[in-house]
């Protein structure tokens, strides 16, 4: 054969040299493309030894090359051009299996160069040189992973960040919206003192404030519940009060917009597990928001079932109904169908997502089904149930016995005037004799040169120059037994338990948030008068 | 040197034979229905083709290199800038791309195709000159274009023509454009020029 003398003239240092280059696969052919040349590395990574493989035509030892369209490559080589074989491509020259440190590769990624091999002015076969890209391809895979994982983690962050300026936006009108009616009726009162504006400027006024508050409180759970700090008293809970309850409240507004509300309770229902008040808020956000999007003259329906080993409680309307394009995020935080400023209904987007959020710390769940927008939606909750229990009826807020302080003698310290005149006018109301402050120095030399000897003292927390803590570390370590040991209630805005525990321990014997509801305070005072 | 119309239309027709081949390659290779658009040809000396690129493309290009040997030898170059370079192996892998620099397995793509398509019209030119041209093992480098340039000057003395050749791939409903740039001593030049004229004569 023409071509062996060249090939087998290879030198002994280059011949020595090719067959022990060990990181990549070399071999030649001749032209009539038959191996003549076979390195240790192809020996060792194919198991097919030189003597193996020479002296036999490439297409018989790998007729896969032939299948997968390569002869043409070779061919080409013979004909004077180089031809580059990309891994991705083509995957691999030779078909070696090996695994890879578990990741799931079989073949060994190559990527190959046939070339011809020249010698004088003519073309006497080709040489293949076989690369294993193995790691090159696991790492550009991890990489491109990796990539497309942080691309999806910043459009997430994106989204998130969408929501909550919509949020934001949404929030300040909200809470403009009750506002201008407390400003603005306060105004009324102040320029047209006649008594029939006066009671529905007082109505008007209590409405939104309590709308008011009833927004802060939302955020206030959703705050805690994403910290974590919604604790729940779990006491064996009737579910049917829970709803009677919720309905109750939720009466007054129906009758208004003249929707009705029908109720279908199962006899003979088990108690769930779970916090009263915290379920209540979850039956009446579902109500309310049931209430919103249904139009005037529609119905609302409630009704609890048993469904196995847990309650079922559902609230359908007849009202907007749900888009299916919104089912799947109508449980998140901060979602509104329509978050643009035009859309009729108002709200913070927080109700459902509590809804689930309290729901789910119970180890229930929640869904909706909506036929679309304008066929109603049904929302529904279920909860575990405790069959083993006895039926207990949820525990009802205590009816409240009227309370009086009549003779008790109280001293007020709050910075801010109006806090400590509206203090004052709560704690007056009921009867007690009340004397106020504004600094906690005035208060702390009222006691120790006993000008005033209060029953007990109320006071903020957080004041310019000495705070509530301070004022009551002082008035704990004066001379006076009694005045020493004088009961005391801090009232702040601080509403969270730490702050509860750091007013304890200072040395208040209660603690009140604001905004004070008055009954409760003076409760909490008669408690420790009495005490 | 210009060329003539005549002239212009033959390297035109050739050249359409050659990407009809490389077309069919990548098409094979890819999977994908690989269209090459029929080339634009101007020559120019090889002192103004930077200029001339410098007006189409832009920043760093991946430009594949190689040399070509024979009756008829110089410098086979395709360009594209980074971009275009991205577009076309994420179109032919199906894969979304890295920077060039750090994708290794891309580089090897690009330089897959740009050796398909050198070869193809190369060898074009040797079937028609009936004469074997023999190639380099091509190159791949990311660099402006007149870092690319400047390379083909090393070692070669005398005026050297280049044949800039327009080309616009197509597949799926994407266009990238390339550039060929096949860089010719006068000598060899006048080889092709003759040959393709005789071509011509002999199809008419």
């Amino acid at each position: 054969m023409a071509a062996t003398g060249p090939l087998d003239s290879l030198g002994g240092a280059a011949a020595k040299w090719f067959e022990e280059l060990d990181d990549r696969g070399v071999f030649i052919t001749d032209d009539q493309l038959i191996v003549r040349r076979w390195n240790h590395w192809l020996a060792a990574q194919t198991g097919r030894r030189p003597e193996d493989v020479v002296g036999r035509p490439l297409f018989e030892l790998f007729p896969d090359l032939v299948a997968r369209g390569l002869d043409a490559s070779y061919r080409d080589a013979l004909g004077g051009e180089v031809r580059m074989l990309s891994q991705r491509f083509h995957k691999f020259l030779l078909p070696i299996t090996r695994s890879f440190h578990g990741a799931g590769l079989t073949e060994m990624a190559q990527s190959a160069r046939i070339e011809p091999l020249r010698h004088d002015d003519g073309i006497i076969g080709t040489i293949t040189l076989i690369e294993d890209v193995t790691e090159r391809v696991i790492s550009e895979r991890e990489l491109r992973n990796q990539i497309a994982a942080s691309e999806r983690a910043r459009q997430m962050a994106e989204e998130a960040s969408r929501l909550k300026d919509e949020f934001l936006a949404t929030l300040s009108h909200e809470i403009r919206t009750p506002l201008n009616a407390v400003i603005g009726w306060t105004r009324i009162l102040q320029t047209q003192p006649s008594v029939r504006s006066r009671a529905h400027a007082l109505e008007v006024i209590e409405r939104n404030a309590m709308s008011q508050m009833r927004l802060v409180e939302d955020l206030l759970d959703m705050a805690r519940i994403i910290s974590g700090k919604l604790r729940l008293k779990i006491d064996a809970v009737s579910l049917i009060d829970v709803a009677q309850a919720a309905v109750d409240v939720v009466a007054p507004g129906a009758a208004a917009k003249r929707v009705v509300i029908e109720t279908a309770f199962a006899a003979d229902l088990p108690a769930v597990s779970g916090d009263s008040e915290r379920l209540q808020q979850v039956v009446w956000n579902l109500l309310s928001n049931a209430l919103k999007f249904t139009p005037s003259g529609g119905r609302i329906y409630l009704e609890i079932v048993q469904d196995g080993s847990s309650l079922r409680l559902s609230v359908r309307d007849n009202g907007q109904g749900v888009s299916p394009d919104f089912i799947p995020y109508v449980f998140d935080r901060f979602r509104q169908a329509d978050a643009s400023a035009s859309r009729r209904h108002g709200g913070l987007g927080l109700g459902l997502s509590l809804v689930r959020q309290i729901v789910e710390l119970h180890g229930g769940s929640v869904g909706v089904e909506s036929g679309g927008v304008k066929q109603g939606s049904l929302f529904w909750v279920t909860l575990p149930a405790v069959p083993e229990l006895e039926r207990r009826a949820a525990p009802r807020p205590p009816a409240a016995e009227p309370v009086t302080l009549n003779g008790v003698s109280i001293l007020i310290v709050d910075d801010e005037t109006d806090a400590r005149e509206l203090l004052m006018a709560m704690l007056e109301n009921f009867g007690a004799s009340v004397r106020a402050t504004g600094r906690a120095e005035d208060a702390l030399k009222m006691l120790e040169s006993g000008e005033f000897e209060p029953d007990v003292l109320v006071s903020d927390v957080g004041m310019a120059d000495t705070d509530g803590f301070a004022l009551i570390r002082s008035i704990r370590k004066l001379a006076s037994l009694k005045t020493r040991s004088l009961p005391a209630i801090a009232v702040t805005a601080y509403a969270n338990p730490e702050d509860r525990v750091r007013a304890l321990v200072a040395g208040y014997q209660n603690h009140i948030p604001k905004p004070v509801d008055s009954n409760a305070l003076a409760a909490a005072i008669a408690q420790l008068v009495a005490g | 040197m210009e060329l003539t119309a005549v002239q212009q239309d033959a390297l035109v027709e050739l050249l359409n034979i050659g990407f009809g081949r490389a077309a069919a390659s990548l098409s094979q290779l890819t999977g994908h229905r690989v269209l090459l658009e029929v080339p634009q040809v101007t020559l120019q000396a090889v002192d103004r083709v930077g200029d001339a690129l410098e007006r189409v493309v832009h920043g760093h290009v991946a430009s594949v290199h190689q040399i070509f040997n024979g009756p008829v030898a110089g410098d086979a170059l395709l360009i594209l800038d980074e971009a275009g370079a991205a577009i076309l192996k994420e179109l032919l892998t199906s894969e979304p791309a890295l920077p060039l620099a750090i994708d290794a397995s891309a580089r090897e793509v690009i330089t897959e195709i740009g050796n398909i398509l050198l070869n193809a019209c190369l060898g074009t030119f040797g079937n028609l000159l009936k004469v074997q041209v023999t190639f380099s093992v091509p190159h791949l480098s990311i660099e402006n274009v007149a870092a690319i340039l400047e390379s083909l000057k090393v070692g070669h003395e005398g005026v050297r023509y280049a044949l800039v050749v327009h080309a616009g791939f197509r597949l799926r409903d994407t266009q990238v454009t390339g550039y060929m740039v096949i860089v010719l001593s006068v000598a060899s030049l006048d080889r092709l020029i003759r040959a393709v004229e005789d071509w011509e004569r002999s199809q008419s």
